[in-house]
């Protein structure tokens, strides 16, 4: 196992591949990790001839889980320092659900550093989104264990008792034992004219009937170069349902950065 | 298949599920998702571990990239051992 100390949290982070571009793999929230990826998108790029890097954010997987910071501010610090301890001056970056946000941000904090954005059911942070994240986590006991249960499935074995268990005691532990709901809920949105100025290229995979249904109009409006589909009867859970299509539109996209050397 | 490396990967199995790790015999049936109930992420730490055993011959990431997510939520032991054997 990868582990990297970029400052003060010591994170899990798979590389595979050798190849152009680098590409970052982001997960989402509270019951994801970097095995989403892995078993998706990153290997198969990495198949196609890139190098795919999957971390796990903190609290996250098997990287450790502090108490504080948790706020986008210091999670893109986590991110900035696993390219930097491994020498990426520059990555393609997709990210799922919440880690859409993250590379989004990433690619409006360092644009010199993000080739291109791919973004998959991605929050993008509009107004209030701190809010409604923080009220679906600071749920309790029966209300909580069916928020994971609905909004966090993991696909493998997720039927298992062992694995109902450990999701509600992984997902207990982030949201009462740590700061993670305080700080996304302090933690600014993406601002449109930030989004606005972005040059590189941009996928944008939405599912129709998600609950994120207005950022394909958003992305369209602000980022007209920006290739963005919305897939008739999927949800925010895209990434499962439509698993194929999802994986065959990131690694045609990707391929799009190997000419460029 | 090869006895050898069915009792490497139980070995690795044991080592990724330690106290939860299953009484019932690990064989060429036993089935990760629905007998092991390993999750996504102990997966990955599998892959590590078969990749330190036999090195860069035994390509686990690309063989998972050539499958699809049904493929893997069904796999079983024996795929993982007939995979290994079929690169050694």
């Amino acid at each position: 196992m990868a582990e990297i100390t970029p400052h003060d949290v010591t994170l899990h982070v798979q590389t595979t591949g050798s190849g152009s571009p680098a590409v970052l793999f982001l997960h989402g929230l509270v019951m994801d990790n970097l095995s989403s990826w892995y078993f998706t998108a990153g290997t198969r790029v990495a198949r196609d001839g890139a190098t795919a890097v999957l971390m796990d954010l903190r609290g996250h997987g098997r990287s450790e889980r502090p108490a504080t910071g948790y706020g986008v501010e210091v999670l893109l610090a986590d991110i900035v320092g696993v390219l930097d301890h491994l020498g990426h001056a520059q990555v393609v970056v997709a990210g799922n659900s919440f880690g859409g946000q993250l590379a989004a941000a990433l690619a409006i904090a360092h644009p010199e550093r993000v080739q291109g954005v791919v973004l998959v059911d991605a929050h993008l942070g509009a107004e209030g989104w701190g809010d409604a994240m923080a009220s679906t986590l600071s749920l309790t006991g029966e209300a909580r264990d069916t928020m994971i249960a609905t909004h966090f499935q993991d696909w493998l074995g997720r039927h298992s008792t062992r694995k109902r268990t450990r999701l509600a005691d992984t997902a207990r532990a982030l949201v009462e034992g740590t700061t993670l709901v305080a700080d996304l809920q302090a933690s600014p949105g993406l601002e449109d004219d930030a989004i606005a100025q972005w040059t590189m290229p941009v996928l944008a995979l939405y599912g129709q009937d998600s609950d994120l249904r207005d950022e394909p109009d958003r992305l369209r409006r602000l980022v007209p170069h920006a290739d963005v589909r919305v897939f008739e009867g999927a949800t925010h859970s895209l990434m499962w349902e439509r698993t194929a299509e999802v994986v065959d539109a990131i690694a045609g996209f990707v391929a799009g950065f190997r000419c460029e050397g | 298949m090869s006895e050898s490396t069915l009792h490497a990967i139980t070995g690795m199995i044991g080592e990724v599920l330690g106290d939860e790790m299953v009484d019932e015999p690990i064989t060429m049936e036993t089935s990760f998702a629905d007998d092991l109930e390993i999750e996504s992420i102990e997966l990955v730490q599998l892959a590590e571990l078969v990749e330190a055993r036999w090195g860069e011959k035994v390509d686990f990431n690309a063989w998972i990239a050539g499958q699809s997510i049904d493929d893997v939520i069904s796999l079983t032991v024996g795929d993982l051992v007939t995979f290994v054997d079929s690169c050694l």
